[in-house]
């Protein structure tokens, strides 16, 4: 089991994906300034008689975004034109994976608080989870973060009166 | 004014004040120095404790949680690279990489000391400015607020890292999300999405831990098994600052103190945006621009002296014209009101002896935080020593029940999950997270302005131009434009010098 | 290093100490009272005050403060999250049962039905204050100047709290709804502010909130919201509007049980609030520092109340909110 896991960890390490970055970022945030403005008309009412209104802003803001956006995508056209190396960033699976473990960690622990209502259940699972995920074999370790997780409970519930 | 010193000294050196500015120091300092627990707060859950007291003893315990939050949220700043407040963020920058080089106590030694500067130079401009430049203050209206926002807003080009147009796209949509929630101008809802707590809006703190805190919590996936333990080899720190080092400090220090205190008399901004301000002010008028970012001392005292400096400042229209400069001021002045005193410069004839020990304990509290801070100064350096597999846990559980306390609602909890999701994928795009940072805290009160301007002018853009207040704002946002751009090209040129060779 | 750890020691004593205090040793049951408003407002400021002071005078019900700001969503969870009996109050005012109900019933997950009125905190008396250049001391001023001007501004709280509703309501109800032109700030410091360096025309605040710019003869203030002049205070004197016939209303604060809480308790908590309201040191210290009044109400007035604000808000929603 351990070597199985060892050898999919050292098959994740090894796959790697190259992103352009001012490519992707131009055109992400390109389709995000036009969903915004095509969300506006439903998402904020305006009035008649606004001398400015709500719309202007965030109308601004997403004009000049996609402004940058078009300069950012134009530039990097530009580089593919003339074969000038791009901007890439390297994303490396294994490390997606274990920051979509630790992510599961922090939704379950928010999932464990809302639903039982009680902070120190989540609390509780957050320690655990966290020494489980750097497979923390010192029993005193465990001792000592679940101690903390109720202590820092406690204090916010019985000192602090933050009922949770 | 020395008529009062003395029996105002008579009022507050007393074993009772000492006691209670002690408590509220070190209560304010260990608990903005928690990733997620901010000084307003702290100021919140502890103001009940006031209302049996007397207004002197009160104010002075409030005060000392205030200042020393101040101080307390470089520390996880500078140990986590995690900003304990919103305005320790400008701290982070270089207090952590620092912190990294082996010198963490020499970063929190630096960030105590411009702090304690910070605050004393607001506590005297208090005691002997205050009601002039309360009347100065009083002057500046929603036009010359927006000029302030403008201003700013060109802090991004100092903060957005490698390219500037990423940074301007990261801070449109800091000053989108900002715009969620009930339109300030008209109550209409925006970008609600039919969900019933969005419209109070998103709250700077609840941002602040997704962005910044728990991304570093998910950022752990990136570090290798060996790097879990900080070796302790290398921390052969002895929070040594040189004499050349003291000699840097003192032109950003005091540059950051005078710019949190003209921040601070501004109702409705804050210690976030003098901080911000006072970083990029220094970067710019820096012999050694290229160590910001990367552990530059005199970005820490910049930023630490600049949000020490704005709680004496708020607290000159607080207690001059019954204004409160800022939210945790706000508060504050429930203490004063429970003991029946309602601020403002008339209080100053009435009861000129409580006034002016208060503005006297404020140099009391400062110099307090300053002996306090030496003395946890080694402990919180330890922190860094902290097994991982123990501390990041802590931090998250932190994290949550500081997210919770905010509104005392879940769905804050929910809202810091979902910054944390998209400051992942913007490191992953190499977005800066500052100027987004930086959008949440100018947006509203940028469009604000904007928009109650127009509608006093009737739409005129003239307003904008139309007091001497106006026009100087314009001259300090030209002078940063031009500076920015000078540097643009300055760097331009040397990469191009340098690829030529 | 002996010093440092002792010194360390006794600070983590003091706050712990410091931190047990702030639980206090209740006595008999405990009733959460929740502000959905600001901390640092005026209901949560004499709430704590009311708080503060309900071990004098009962041994059987301790009151404990909470301020949640949230405004309609603190109240929506309070809702959803307590029922009869349960030894929760909450509070909730005209803003919320008259203002919020009308223009943005979707916000309230609630409805008057599910409370049970306890008892009004205090009442207070709304002033309409002018920039001290224009001169204007009274409402005869006033009406004279409002028929000259083709336009005018007032600072008010919000742009859709009680403050616009009262100004839209007497500056409508002079036939100059048209030339009004409110301008909402993010508080009602900001709004004083505003009218003190002749930003707007007029402004209109609590009286605590514009005293300090009238003791500088920055502001002179107009008129009252209210039936009569103002009686007690520095504003002692003051006309109200109602004297002209002109519409208005207090604001308020209903301290709510969940409906269905058993009569005899309301009626004990009603008990412990009057009281508390009726001592001299509260009363003393709303008037010279609140500038607020004691204003105990049953639940017919409270009615009388909401249907009132109710029906200034659907006659001047209009010039608030125009479509």
């Amino acid at each position: 089991m351990k070597d199985k896991l060892g050898k999919l960890c050292d098959q994740m390490r090894q796959k790697e994906l190259r992103i352009p970055v001012d490519l992707t970022v131009g055109v992400v945030f390109f389709l995000v300034g036009l969903a915004v403005m095509l969300l506006m008309p439903s998402q904020v009412a305006i009035s008649e008689r606004d001398v400015v209104n709500g719309r202007a802003f965030p109308e601004l803001l997403m004009t000049l975004m996609m402004i940058c956006c078009a300069a950012l995508v134009a530039k990097e056209i530009v580089k593919l034109v003339r074969k000038q190396p791009l901007e890439y960033k390297t994303v490396n699976l294994l490390v997606e994976v274990k920051a979509l473990i630790i992510l599961a960690i922090l939704v379950i622990t928010y999932i464990l608080c809302r639903t039982t209502d009680l902070f120190v259940v989540g609390a509780v699972f957050c320690a655990l989870a966290f020494l489980i995920y750097f497979r923390c074999k010192k029993p005193l370790y465990y001792v000592i973060t679940v101690g903390l997780a109720v202590g820092i409970w406690a204090a916010f519930r019985f000192l602090l009166n933050v009922r949770f | 004014m020395l008529q009062h010193i003395v029996p105002a000294s008579g009022l507050l050196f007393t074993l009772q004040n000492i006691l209670w500015i002690n408590i509220g120091v070190f209560i304010g300092a260990v608990f903005a120095a928690i990733p997620g627990l901010t000084v307003i707060l702290c100021v919140i859950l502890f103001l009940p404790v006031t209302y049996s007291m007397s207004a002197i003893p009160g104010m002075m315990f409030l005060l000392g949680i205030y200042c020393a939050g101040g101080y307390g949220g470089s520390v996880s700043a500078i140990l986590i690279n995690t900003p304990g407040t919103p305005h320790a963020a400008a701290t982070m920058l270089d207090g952590h990489p620092l912190s990294k080089m082996g010198r963490t106590k020499a970063a929190l030694k630096i960030a105590l000391y411009a702090s304690t500067f910070g605050g004393i130079f607001s506590a005297l401009a208090l005691l002997f400015l205050g009601p002039q430049v309360a009347k100065l203050a009083a002057q500046l209206g929603t036009a010359e607020c927006f000029m302030v926002c403008v201003f700013g807003l060109t802090i991004i080009a100092g903060v957005s890292g490698k390219s500037m147009v990423r940074g301007i796209i990261a801070a449109c949509l800091g000053l989108l999300i900002s715009c969620i929630g009930s339109d300030p101008m008209t109550s209409y809802d925006r970008f609600t999405f039919g969900i019933n707590r969005l419209y109070l809006g998103l709250d700077l703190a609840v941002c602040l831990i997704g962005l910044f805190a728990l991304v570093e919590i998910v950022s752990r996936a990136e570090q290798k098994p060996g790097e879990l333990h900080m070796d302790t080899a290398k921390m052969h720190d002895n929070g040594v600052i040189t004499k050349d080092e003291y000699k840097r400090l003192a032109r950003p220090t005091i540059l950051g103190s005078l710019i949190g205190v003209m921040v601070g008399i501004i109702p409705g901004t804050g210690a976030s945006e003098a901080s911000w301000f006072s970083y990029s002010q220094a970067k710019n008028m820096s012999r050694h621009k290229e160590e910001f970012g990367k552990g530059s001392v005199e970005g820490i005292a910049a930023a630490e002296s600049a949000n020490n400096a704005v709680t004496g400042a708020t607290l000159i229209p607080l207690l001059t014209l019954g204004i409160p400069g800022d939210g945790t001021v706000a508060i504050m002045l429930s203490a004063l009101m429970i003991n029946g005193l309602n601020p403002g410069l008339s209080l100053f004839t009435t009861q000129g002896d409580i006034m002016y020990a208060i503005m006297l304990g404020l140099i009391l509290v400062n110099l307090f935080m300053l002996i306090q801070g030496k003395l946890l100064t080694p402990i919180f350096a330890k922190v860094v020593s902290i097994p991982q597999e123990i501390l990041t846990p802590i931090i998250v559980i932190f994290c949550f029940a500081g997210a919770y306390s905010v509104n005392k609602n879940y769905f804050d909890v929910g809202v810091a999950l979902v910054f944390c999701v998209l400051a992942w994928v913007l490191r992953k795009l190499d977005m800066p997270p500052v100027p987004i940072l930086l959008g949440l805290v100018l947006g509203k009160m940028t469009e604000t302005n904007f928009r109650r301007a127009l509608l006093i002018s009737d739409g005129s853009p003239k307003i904008f131009f139309s007091s001497v207040y106006c026009w100087i704002f314009i001259g300090l946002i030209v002078l940063a434009v031009g500076t920015i751009l000078r540097g643009k090209l300055k760097d331009r040129k040397a990469a191009a010098a340098k690829e030529e060779t | 290093m002996k010093k440092r750890r002792i010194c360390l020691c006794l600070a983590v004593v003091m706050a712990f100490c410091l931190m047990t205090g702030t639980v206090g040793l209740a006595a008999g049951e405990t009733w959460t009272v929740t502000c959905p408003w600001a901390p640092d407002g005026v209901a949560s400021l004499v709430s704590q005050k009311a708080a503060s002071l309900s071990t004098e005078y009962s041994e059987d019900i301790t009151l404990v403060a909470e301020a949640i700001k949230g405004d309609a969503a603190t109240v929506n969870t309070w809702v959803l999250d307590n029922e009869a009996d349960d030894p929760s109050l909450v509070f909730v005012g005209e803003g919320l049962l008259s203002i919020t109900a009308t223009m943005d019933p979707a916000k309230m997950q609630f409805g008057y039905e599910d409370f049970e009125f306890v008892e009004n905190l205090y009442s207070s008396v709304f002033v309409l204050s002018a920039d001290a250049k224009l001169e204007i001391e009274n409402v005869e001023d006033l009406q004279a100047y409002v028929a000259e001007a083709d336009q005018i501004t007032v600072a008010t709280n919000g742009a859709t709290g009680s403050e616009a509703f009262l100004a839209a309501a007497l500056f409508g109800s002079m036939d100059a709804g048209d030339a009004l032109k409110l301008v909402p700030y993010q508080s009602a410091a900001e709004a004083a502010q505003a009218v003190t360096r002749g930003e707007t025309d007029f402004a209109v605040s609590h009286q605590s909130q514009i005293l300090e710019a009238y003791n500088q003869e920055g502001v002179t203030v107009v008129c009252a919201f209210d039936e009569g002049p103002i009686e007690n205070g520095p504003f002692a004197g003051v006309e109200g509007v109602g004297e002209y016939g002109y519409p208005f209303f207090r604001n308020r604060c209903f301290i709510m049980a969940r409906a269905g809480t058993d009569e005899a308790k309301v009626a004990e908590l009603k008990a412990l609030y009057d009281e508390i309201l009726a001592d001299e040191e509260v009363v003393d210290w709303l008037h010279d520092t609140m500038l607020l009044e004691v204003d105990t109400m049953e639940v017919e007035d409270v009615e009388d109340h909401v249907a009132n604000v109710k029906d200034i808000v659907e006659q001047y929603i209009d010039i608030v909110q125009p479509e």
